[in-house]
């Protein structure tokens, strides 16, 4: 093929593909609304605000963005409103050696940026992130374990080094804590003992799933 | 050099030469908060806009003045306008500053970044396009002054070769490719996937077409290959990457809420991506060993290890991750780290470097010139490169494994398991901010000190 040829099939072969390209997005862009929620003002003033922070400049979400911090994709799935909302406003109060500095976010902010966030968490992303397939963690097998593992305590605290690590590592708070009437206090209501806590209460944990909790809690030294 | 207008050249490779130097400076303070998050006064965020910001500002500066030289040499003419293309040059120099500026202001005081007329004042929030909007219209203008001074220089001279013509056309893509990312979506799954366009299309489009260009540029200034050859090599080279690269947009469309069809399309056409960049790194062998009259070995020697680079960190370093069934593991680690290292480097930054190491001299008349700091220079820069995208590269394997596979806490992964990663990448980090400083020296001195130092490398001036 001459030079010419070649010139004018890469020229028409590109256009050709972006036309491709150009019918895909159109396709695509009639499908995306369906597979998330219904865009409400407050998730999009959310929106402006994740903008406005330049939040992307630490963390990733829906995989893109920076890799300095946490992916906030289904961050509401396992932490409660509440308690983002303190984390927004003050992480360092919530966390004292959190990364993530005060960035001067208001509690009506914190709102809507959480907004965003429940939003994002309930789009249809093909599966990601996908389910840890490897996980080797077994839950031990005391009854006060496995109420720390039903309501899902392991999303914000760590024992032995499995769990997340929003609330303190209890691999010890046996010995740190060792009264159970405080956790009972604690689990119950947390601000009731720990002034403006960041952690949810749990009215809904029977008396006797607490009594087993507290017992396992305290066993930790 | 034959035409006066291409000194302008030099004007936008200084700029872009300062800028690298502020974009590795700010690389390792970045890396040192990975480590120490504290110590320094400005926030992550705000100093990762400042390195992948200078990042790109710096290229488009360098491909900017190479365009200017390649033109009226292509053209045989002078430029159309050379107080065009000072004006172009330093209005893009003062919004640049005033980005600098107001990111550095948002850092201090992050209330700063407000809303005004529907846009934010200092910072965009989104990454890699954080220049916030008045920014974007003042860098698109400066863009189309530039497009225009080239394209009228091309017009009136009336002489289009394939290589000025494929080399316009990438920069055509380039600014048409930048307004995708200037409007507000309200959903962040329709942001990310225009988000997308201009990235995407940019460094695996846009960009990958200018490459194709000037190393058909290059191979012929530094050899006597033909053009003809040359050029239908170009012609290869460039369909190829658009064929593959333009559906490729879909390896980024797998997870962020947009249908499932995208994970063949994009898994099979990003696949096919390295292809074309092997074929470049076959076209600088093959007509290095064939046409042996040399004329800037060092020119050349850059030229070929930017066309070995972007296969290796754009075509391998990005192949591995592209398939869905892995992307699902490693998507957003520090495997995307390792990659967007490697691959900005060998593909853009040793292709910059190579056209100023070919142009310059001859901007400067000086043929002959030291040519020992430039190798140094190379050899920092490199060797430190690849040990930093390998220690990225380990950590990203180990993070993929330890929260992606077994299912451990993010912070409990950076903070523990990753941590002698971010030392090491700190370290190697110093030794390509000293390979960096050995360049900007050499681009301020090359022709201006006395050549006798040629006289201990004889091969270069025999040849
Ligand atoms: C300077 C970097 C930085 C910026 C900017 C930043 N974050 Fe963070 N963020 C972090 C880090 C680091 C963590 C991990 C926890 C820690 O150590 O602080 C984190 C944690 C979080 C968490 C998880 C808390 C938990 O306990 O799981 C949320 C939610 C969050 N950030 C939201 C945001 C939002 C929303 C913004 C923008 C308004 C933002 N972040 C801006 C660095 C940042
Ligand atoms: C959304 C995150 C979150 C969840 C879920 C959570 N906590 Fe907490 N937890 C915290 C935070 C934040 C603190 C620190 C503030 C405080 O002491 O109340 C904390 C503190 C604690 C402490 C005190 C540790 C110390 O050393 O002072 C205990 C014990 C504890 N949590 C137990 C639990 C148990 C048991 C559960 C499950 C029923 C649970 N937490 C669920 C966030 C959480
Ligand atoms: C010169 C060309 C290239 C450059 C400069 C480049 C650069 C980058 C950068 C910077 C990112 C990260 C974007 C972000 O910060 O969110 C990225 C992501 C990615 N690149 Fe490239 N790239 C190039 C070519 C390629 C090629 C040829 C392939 C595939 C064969 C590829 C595959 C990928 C994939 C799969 C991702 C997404 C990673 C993830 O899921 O987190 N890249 N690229
Ligand atoms: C020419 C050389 C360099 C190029 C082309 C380059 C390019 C990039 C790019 C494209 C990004 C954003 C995308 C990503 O994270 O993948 C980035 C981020 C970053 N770079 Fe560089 N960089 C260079 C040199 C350096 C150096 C020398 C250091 C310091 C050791 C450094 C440290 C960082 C850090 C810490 C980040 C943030 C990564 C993250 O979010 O996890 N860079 N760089
Ligand atoms: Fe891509």
């Amino acid at each position: 093929m001459s030079n010419k040829g070649i010139r004018n099939l890469f020229i028409f072969g590109s256009i050709f593909f972006f036309v491709i390209f150009i019918g895909l997005t159109i396709d695509t862009m009639k499908k995306v609304d369906k597979r998330a929620p219904k865009i409400t003002e407050e998730v999009d003033a959310g929106k402006k605000l994740w903008h406005k922070y330049d939040c992307i400049g630490c963390h990733t979400i829906l995989g893109n963005g920076s890799y300095y911090a946490p992916d906030l994709t289904k961050i509401t799935v396992n932490k409660p409103e509440g308690y983002l909302e303190k984390f927004l406003v003050n992480p360092r109060k919530v966390k004292p050696n959190a990364a993530m500095p005060v960035l001067g976010i208001t509690p009506e902010e914190a709102k809507k940026i959480v907004a965003f966030l429940d939003w994002v968490s309930k789009v249809d992303t093909n599966g990601w992130p996908p389910k840890p397939v490897l996980a080797r963690y077994r839950v031990p097998q005391i009854p006060g374990a496995t109420v720390y593992e039903k309501y899902n305590c392991k999303a914000c605290h760590m024992i032995n080094g499995v769990g997340g690590t929003s609330g303190p590592d209890l691999t010890h708070v046996g010995s740190r804590k060792p009264d159970p009437e405080w956790h009972k206090k604690h689990i119950r209501d947390p601000q009731s003992v720990v002034s403006d806590s960041a952690m949810p209460p749990f009215p809904q944990i029977s008396d006797e799933e607490l009594n087993q909790l507290v017992d396992y809690l305290i066993t930790l030294k | 050099m034959r035409y006066e207008s291409q000194k302008i050249a030099q004007n936008f490779y200084t700029f872009a030469v300062l800028l690298f130097l502020v974009q590795v400076l700010v690389g390792i303070i970045a890396a040192l908060q990975f480590i120490w998050p504290d110590f320094f006064p400005l926030k992550f965020n705000i100093i990762r806009d400042l390195h992948i910001n200078a990042l790109v500002v710096w290229l488009l500066m360098g491909l900017m003045g190479a365009t200017y030289y390649v033109v009226p040499e292509e053209s045989q003419s002078e430029l159309w306008s050379i107080p065009l293309a000072k004006f172009q040059f330093w209005a893009t120099v003062v919004a640049v500053t005033a980005v600098v500026l107001g990111y550095i202001w948002m850092g201090f005081d992050p209330q700063a970044n407000k809303f005004i007329a529907g846009t934010l004042l200092l910072n965009e929030g989104r990454e890699y396009i954080e220049a916030p909007r008045w920014a974007d219209w003042l860098i698109a203008l400066s863009v189309i002054l530039f497009l225009l001074n080239n394209f009228m220089t091309m017009y009136k001279s009336k002489r289009w070769t394939g290589i000025q013509g494929t080399l316009l056309g990438g920069l055509t893509f380039l600014a048409l490719m930048y307004l995708p990312g200037m409007f507000y979506s309200k959903s962040m799954v329709k942001d990310q996937y225009w988000w997308w366009w201009v990235i995407h299309l940019w460094v695996e489009g846009a960009w990958e077409v200018i490459a194709g260009a000037l190393l058909a540029f290059m191979l012929m200034k530094v050899t006597n290959v033909e053009r003809h050859v040359v050029e239908r090599w170009m012609y290869i080279e460039v369909a190829l990457v658009l064929f593959t690269g333009i559906l490729g947009t879909g390896h980024h469309y797998y997870w962020i809420g947009t249908p499932r069809y995208w994970l063949w399309v994009g898994g099979i056409f990003s696949a096919l991506e390295p292809i074309p960049l092997l074929v470049m790194v076959w076209d600088a062998f093959r007509t290095t060993r064939t046409h042996r009259v040399v004329s800037n070995r060092l020119g050349l020697f850059y030229a070929t290890s930017h066309a070995i680079f972007n296969f290796v960190g754009a075509g391998l370093w990005g192949v591995i991750h592209t398939l869905p069934q892995v992307n699902k593991w490693t998507h957003g680690t520090q495997i995307t780290t390792a990659h967007g290292h490697l691959a900005f480097y060998g593909a853009y930054v040793l292709l910059v470097m190579s056209m100023i190491y070919i142009t310059l001299p001859l901007i400067r008349g000086a043929e002959n010139f030291n040519t020992s700091r430039g190798y140094r220079s190379f050899w920092w820069m490199t060797i430190s490169m690849i040990f930093i995208v390998l220690t990225l590269t380990g950590a990203g394997m180990v993070q993929t494994y330890m929260e992606r596979l077994v299912g451990l806490d993010y912070v409990t992964v950076k903070a523990n398991y990753n941590l002698w990663f971010w030392i090491f990448r700190a370290i190697f980090g110093l030794g390509f901010l000293y390979g960096v400083t050995l360049f900007v020296i050499d681009f301020f001195k090359l022709g201006r000190e006395p050549v006798e130092a040629v006289a201990t490398e004889p091969s270069e001036t025999t040849v």
